[in-house]
């Protein structure tokens, strides 16, 4: 297919998603993280607000039930022990493959 | 009230006890069906050596990065489940939704009763993505436009059955009528459409990368790859 149509319908997929998306966030209360959002919602239903749609002063952080729980060093290792996990597989498909392809 | 309700990138955090006792029910039976179902196909066709790998990998990242809360759209976490169907499969996107959200609930991020519900909307999101890539990578697609619409797509589907959910289920505490509460939960759905759409270009951006260095690790590019190269019978 060709290139111009791929992306008009990438496009096509994604401004409906965007609109969605502003009009959702204006409709649930503008810039509210979502625990304090999805509460008003349910308790009270469409509350109309604004802000800004990114906050980098904000940063990156860890999910709410996590950080308050003092759970951090648990999900720390988890996350090592996951990552270590997809490692060691891959290592494993890989020289089990070569041996399949050596025994073939 | 409320003390921990929060559905971001379509994924229901409600406290326990803010479903009904049927609804648990009828949701924990839909997600014990449909992981059933896969863990029996999975039996009888087998599984590849580096799908494993891949969905060891992919349930690594996509738990990682649940848990971080990202300072867009007031605040939101991504799942990965687009590009988890897409890299291993409906089949094992399936298993690592389970596998994702036991170990989120078991640090508090979602309700373990909630568990049947959540795994069916995450599940929803890879088995969806991975459908919508192939058919159209089948309609000669490149590899960013169809996995980030995938992905896209995918997770929007993924939205609306949480909100279907939400709604279905009632919530208890919230003394609004079905209807009001369904254009509520309407206005987070439509707000989670929007998050996946930074979701399906990152996802693109990974495929893409990952059909550069390794395209035999996408099976579907892989194949696709193989069949477009000329016969290699000279005359």
């Amino acid at each position: 297919m060709e290139r111009w149509k791929q992306y008009s319908g990438l496009a096509a997929v994604f401004a409906v998603a965007v609109a969605a998306g502003l009009w959702g966030f204006r409709a649930t209360g503008g810039s509210l993280p979502w625990a304090k959002r999805s509460a008003r919602a349910l308790q009270r239903g469409i509350e109309e607000g604004g802000g800004s749609l990114i906050d980098l002063g904000r940063g990156i952080i860890i999910a709410g039930p996590i950080r308050k729980g003092g759970m951090v060093l648990e999900f720390a290792a988890l996350v090592v022990l996951l990552v270590a996990v997809g490692i060691g597989l891959y290592i494993y498909a890989e020289r089990y493959q070569d041996t399949e392809d050596e025994t073939a | 009230m409320f003390p921990d309700i929060l559905a971001n990138m379509a994924h229901i955090h409600l406290g326990e006890g803010s479903f009904p006792l049927w609804a648990l029910a009828l949701w924990t039976a839909f997600g014990v069906g449909l992981v059933g179902l896969v863990v029996y196909r999975i039996r009888k066709g087998g599984i590849k050596t580096h799908h494993i790998a891949l969905a060891g990998i992919g349930a690594a990242a996509s738990f990682a990065v649940f848990q971080l809360n990202l300072p867009v759209w007031g605040g939101i976490h991504m799942n990965l489940t687009g590009l988890v169907g897409i890299l291993t499969g409906p089949l094992l996107g399936t298993l690592i939704a389970l596998v994702v959200n036991v170990f989120s609930a078991a640090l508090g991020h979602g309700a373990v009763g909630l568990l049947g519900a959540n795994t069916l909307v995450n599940a929803t999101e890879a088995i969806a993505a991975y459908y919508v890539f192939k058919t159209l990578l089948s309609m000669d697609w490149d590899v960013f436009p169809a996995s980030a619409g995938a992905a896209t797509i995918g997770l929007s589907l993924g939205a609306v059955l949480m909100g279907g959910i939400i709604v279905i289920s009632g919530v208890n505490g919230s003394a609004l009528p079905r209807g009001d509460l369904a254009f509520a939960v309407a206005g987070l759905v439509g707000l989670n459409l929007g998050v996946a759409v930074i979701e399906g270009i990152l996802t693109g951006f990974v495929v893409q990368f990952l059909v550069s260095v390794r395209p035999d690790l996408i099976e579907m590019v892989d194949r696709r790859a193989t069949e477009d190269e000329p016969a290699g019978v000279s005359a």
